[in-house]
């Protein structure tokens, strides 16, 4: 696979995907980013992000029912594929795989 | 909520809109008004604002603008190719119409290309100087009992190098004299017309010549040393191979001088957009390099141009008010040159088009000429443009049932406009791609016309690039606005009323259109005016009495192989004794210059019983015995010069003739009174006695004023011999002087002209001027009556029915064509008045560069007028003929 490729802020934003799962939309996301990790992100990249998500078949979008908020529009829904969780599952393995190569030795360091 | 209406209709989200893909603007704006509502919770709705704002802006990124592009491309190009072929059907479907629409535009466009291409040639005069803005020619004025005598660019050779020292301002200076006619012997061999200059090392710095050869700082710094031109040294040296370094050091000698002159460089060919030409230069200092210093430190001897550097950020205006003190000090008000002494700076880029001085070195223009063009040029692209206009939004009718049904399918207004801009462009092009083959097809007459070698590759070269984009935008921008103007009146058709059939065209279009109209008109019959009296101008000056006869007089040069003796004046007269037994010839004579040449002057006249500090100018001419009878000037009284008055002894000369401005400036009261009178000048240690007074003649073409002259009687090896010859037969006479001239000086080669041929010169540029803006005004009637063409036979058709009516009920045919004709008549008509006073005051401007013009009679005005009346009546009233000829019952029959 040559799209295999998955950046950090990617990631990021394809977990959040994968957490908010139906109320998953650019707003919320941005919220969410901001909750659980502390870092307030660009509205505009989350959108651009969850685009280029979408070309490269990790989500999938569709409009949800309009509400009384936000002036009536309705909200743009990103649900996560399976590639997508296949990929954010290889991403962790990986991870993983790479941390046990790295010496533990320094935790006894008293 | 009421603030969150505000914000949705908030001018950003109205551009992200138009930059978002349409599948994803629902989302992003509402994500953007979930923020804001978010944001300004609480009191912060000011922040929340600002906030918003960032926000939205932040989505014109890349990632958004180029994901919507490609599906909206293809529609854009399916809809391209639709528009065009729509524009192409349109075209054909009404052929005589689109022609004449596309001819206007192509002979307006056409007419344009041609006076740029003269307009920006001579624009472009001395651009290739690199300092051309820091350059400034320094010119004199000379005033005598407070009237300016002299209007100049010669002065003393001093001037230069003293303004040099005393202005820190002056980077570097240069002077020139100019040399004449370069007669060179190389070798056995003869060359005769290279005009040289004489002038300094600094005058490759000062201008930017070109050098191919020769070391430029220590270049014509010696005496005896020339450079020579590509095309001089290859005529000289015999050169094809364009290796000019081995020339430097060849050496030729220049008529009568024994010392050879070394060639110590070359330079390239003069481009013609200078306004100096030359052949040659040959070094300044072998003018002083004898025992006579004067054309290096004089302060009276006054031939002598000079050329300032000035350094980067002077103000020149700033430099030139310091010369009235530089004037007095050296000058000391008349008492050094025997007039009051003013400086002035003219910038370099102004020698070509703006000089009116005498005794100019520069080939000069008219520049209100060149301007005059341009404006004409204009006035042809608006006309055409206006034509193009008229033409469109008057077929409005006919498209407007299109507009009402492709808005009635769902085309936007901005569709609609896209394809009438289509429409136009198509045309436009069209009529771009004609006009230049026109330009080509008749660029050789033009440069006939005009005199130079044009062409459109010279509009490019010659153009600047700020011009060059001012031109492409006035061509562009002309074109489209005449194309978006029609798009939007045509594309704002209500489809409800368009449709059923209740359309009448609108007033305010009908009120443009004939304003239009009449401006076109105005314009033409303003040209045709302007031509009119321009011609008659010239005409004029070619019949006034000049006060000598200027036909059959042969001109030919004076030998200059010939040097001075005792025995010369005895050989020029027996010369003119076997001239005068040569068949054909009536008279002879020989003289220092020849009417059509500007004289010398001499500052110091008066008579010799005035007091010493009595000053006045006039200009002289010194001329042989036969001068008069030759030319025919009329004695008024007193005698004309006998061969006793003449003296190969110049100190023995002691009579003059003046003519009568002379008596008038000497302040005596009848010519009668003048004869016995003496003059005298400088010192007053030599007198000469008045012996006769002639009639003032036009010594210089009818720009100027006729002067005060003075006549001495004498010889010189640089007399041009005039001779009257007999029309008949003029070969043969002339075959024949040529012998008696080869008898009388062998080895000198025999060039002639013709006085009157000569004469003319003096109008290049009115002759020029009278032939180009006859041609345009013919262009402009042409581009003007087609559109008329265009107009009426549309109106015509939409008449028909109305005709028809009228013809049952009994109209006769004349009555019909005059229902048709009489708006637009009105229209020319009124054209024609407002034209008068335009003419009026533009010829005014023009006929005041003239000393002697024509004062236009109202016939001068009116006829104009009525000829553009004429024309349009004609043209209407054929145009409108085969709608009235029309059987009505052919018309009437599908009601």
């Amino acid at each position: 696979m040559q799209k295999e490729y998955l950046g950090e802020f990617e990631e990021l934003v394809l977990t959040m995907v994968g957490i908010l799962q139906e109320d998953a939309y650019g707003n919320a996301i941005v919220n969410e980013i901001n909750e659980r990790v502390g870092r307030t992100v660009n509205l505009s990249a989350v959108h651009v992000t969850l685009y280029r998500l979408e070309d490269k078949g990790y989500v999938k979008s569709g409009m949800g029912g309009a509400t009384n908020e936000r002036g009536g529009r309705r909200k743009r829904i990103f649900t996560i594929t399976n590639a997508g969780l296949a990929i954010l599952r290889a991403k962790k393995e990986q991870q993983v795989e790479l941390w046990k190569l790295v010496p533990q030795l320094k935790i006894s360091g008293i | 909520m009421s603030r969150g209406d505000s914000i949705e209709k908030s001018f950003i989200l109205r551009i992200l809109r138009t930059i978002c893909p349409d599948k994803l603007y629902e989302g992003i704006e509402g994500d953007l008004i979930e923020r804001y509502e978010e944001d300004s919770r609480g009191n912060r709705a000011k922040t929340a604002r600002i906030k918003f704002f960032f926000h939205a802006i932040k989505f014109i990124r890349p990632g958004i603008i180029l994901r919507n592009k490609f599906s909206v491309q293809i529609i854009n190009v399916i809809m391209l190719s639709n528009y065009l072929i729509i524009a192409w059907r349109n075209l054909l479907k009404n052929k005589a119409f689109s022609a004449i629409n596309i001819i206007g535009l192509a002979f307006g466009l056409a007419a344009c290309l041609f006076i740029f291409q003269f307009v920006s040639f001579e624009l472009s005069f001395d651009n290739f100087n690199e300092k051309l803005v820091r350059t400034y020619r320094v010119t004199n004025d000379r005033f005598q009992n407070g009237k300016l005598i002299q209007h100049g660019t010669i002065m003393y050779p001093t001037i230069g190098a003293t303004m040099a020292k005393d202005f820190p301002e002056i980077e570097e200076h240069t002077r020139i004299m100019p040399g004449g006619d370069l007669n060179v012997k190389i070798g056995d061999k003869n060359f005769r017309g290279e005009q040289c200059l004489f002038t300094e090392e600094k005058f490759f710095s000062v201008f930017s010549f070109k050098l191919l050869a020769g070391n430029k700082p220590t270049l014509l710094k010696d005496p005896y040393t020339a450079v020579l031109t590509e095309k001089t040294a290859s005529k000289y040296f015999d050169v094809t191979d364009k290796d000019y370094s081995k020339l430097i050091g060849k050496t030729f000698i220049w008529g009568l001088d024994t010392r050879p002159y070394a060639v110590v460089g070359i330079c390239e060919n003069i481009p013609i957009n200078s306004h100096l030409q030359f052949d040659a230069l040959v070094s300044y200092s072998t003018l002083y390099s004898g025992e006579d210093k004067n054309a290096d430190i004089s302060w009276t001897w006054s031939d002598m141009r000079h050329y300032l550097v000035l350094k980067p950020g002077t103000d020149y205006k700033q430099l030139e008010s310091k010369f009235p003190a530089f004037s007095d000090q050296y000058f000391k008000g008349d008492k050094v040159s025997g007039s009051v002494e003013k400086f002035y700076l003219q910038p370099m880029k102004d020698a070509h088009l703006y000089s009116d001085y005498e005794y100019d070195i520069a080939t000069t223009a008219s520049g209100k000429a060149v301007w005059a063009m341009l404006i004409v040029a204009v006035f042809i692209l608006v006309i055409a443009w206006i034509n193009y206009i008229n033409l469109t939004t008057s077929r409005a009718l006919d498209r407007a049932k299109e507009v009402g049904l492709r808005k009635v399918m769902g085309a936007f207004k901005s569709q609609l406009v896209k394809q009438f801009i289509f429409e136009s462009l198509l045309i436009v092009t069209i009529a771009f791609v004609v006009a230049f083959l026109l330009t080509l097809a008749f660029q050789s007459s033009f440069n006939e016309i005009v005199g130079n070698e044009l062409s459109l590759k010279t509009l490019f070269q010659t153009l600047s690039a700020k011009h060059f984009l001012v031109f492409i935008l006035v061509l562009i921008g002309g074109a489209l606005l005449s194309g978006f103007y029609p798009a939007f009146i045509l594309s704002s058709y209500q489809p409800a009323i368009v449709l059923k059939g209740k359309f009448t065209r609108s007033a305010s279009g009908n009120i443009l259109r004939k304003a239009l109209v009449v401006f076109q008109f105005t314009s033409s019959a303003a040209l045709i005016t302007a031509t009119f009296i321009v011609s008659s101008q010239i005409d004029f000056m070619n019949k006034t009495d000049l006060g000598f006869s200027k036909n059959d007089i042969l001109l030919v040069r004076a030998p200059e192989l010939m040097r001075w003796d005792s025995t010369f004046v005895q050989r020029v007269e027996s010369y003119k004794d076997e001239l005068s037994k040569v068949h054909g010839v009536i008279n002879s004579a020989t003289s220092w210059s020849i009417p059509g040449k500007r004289l010398g002057r001499s500052f110091g006249i008066r008579l010799s019983d005035q007091p010493s500090d009595t000053h006045y100018t006039m200009s002289n001419l010194g001329v042989d015995y036969g001068f008069f009878d030759t030319y025919g000037i009329s004695l008024i009284a007193g005698r004309k010069f006998l061969p006793t008055d003449h003296n190969a002894n110049w100190e023995k000369i002691t009579t003059v003739i003046i003519n009568k401005n002379a008596v008038k400036l000497l302040g005596v009261k009848s010519p009668e009174e003048a004869i016995g009178k003496e003059v005298t000048w400088g010192d007053g240690g030599r007198k000469y006695t008045i012996i006769g007074v002639v009639n003032d003649f036009h010594q210089e073409s009818l720009h100027k004023p006729m002067e005060p002259m003075i006549f001495r009687p004498s010889y010189s090896t640089y007399n041009t011999t005039s001779i009257k010859i007999e029309r008949l037969d003029q070969d043969k006479t002339i075959a024949d002087i040529k012998r008696v001239y080869a008898k009388f000086f062998p080895g000198n080669l025999f060039e002639y002209t013709f006085l009157d041929q000569q004469y003319q010169q003096q109008y290049n540029d009115e002759t020029r001027f009278e032939k180009v803006i006859s041609v345009f005004t013919v262009l402009a009637i042409i581009v003007s009556c087609l559109g008329l063409i265009g107009l009426s036979s549309y109106t015509a058709t939409q008449r028909t029915k109305e005709i028809s009516v009228r013809k049952v009920l009994g109209a006769s045919m004349a009555n019909v064509i005059s229902i048709l004709s009489i708006d637009f008549v009105k229209l020319v008509m009124i054209a024609a008045l407002l034209s008068f006073p335009i003419a009026y005051f533009s010829i005014q401007k023009w006929l005041q560069g003239y000393a002697y013009r024509i004062t236009p009679g109202l016939l001068q005005f009116i006829l104009p007028g009525l000829a553009i009346v004429l024309i349009a009546t004609a043209t209407v009233s054929f145009q409108v003929l085969k709608t009235a000829r029309r059987n009505p019952a052919e018309t009437l029959k599908y009601e």
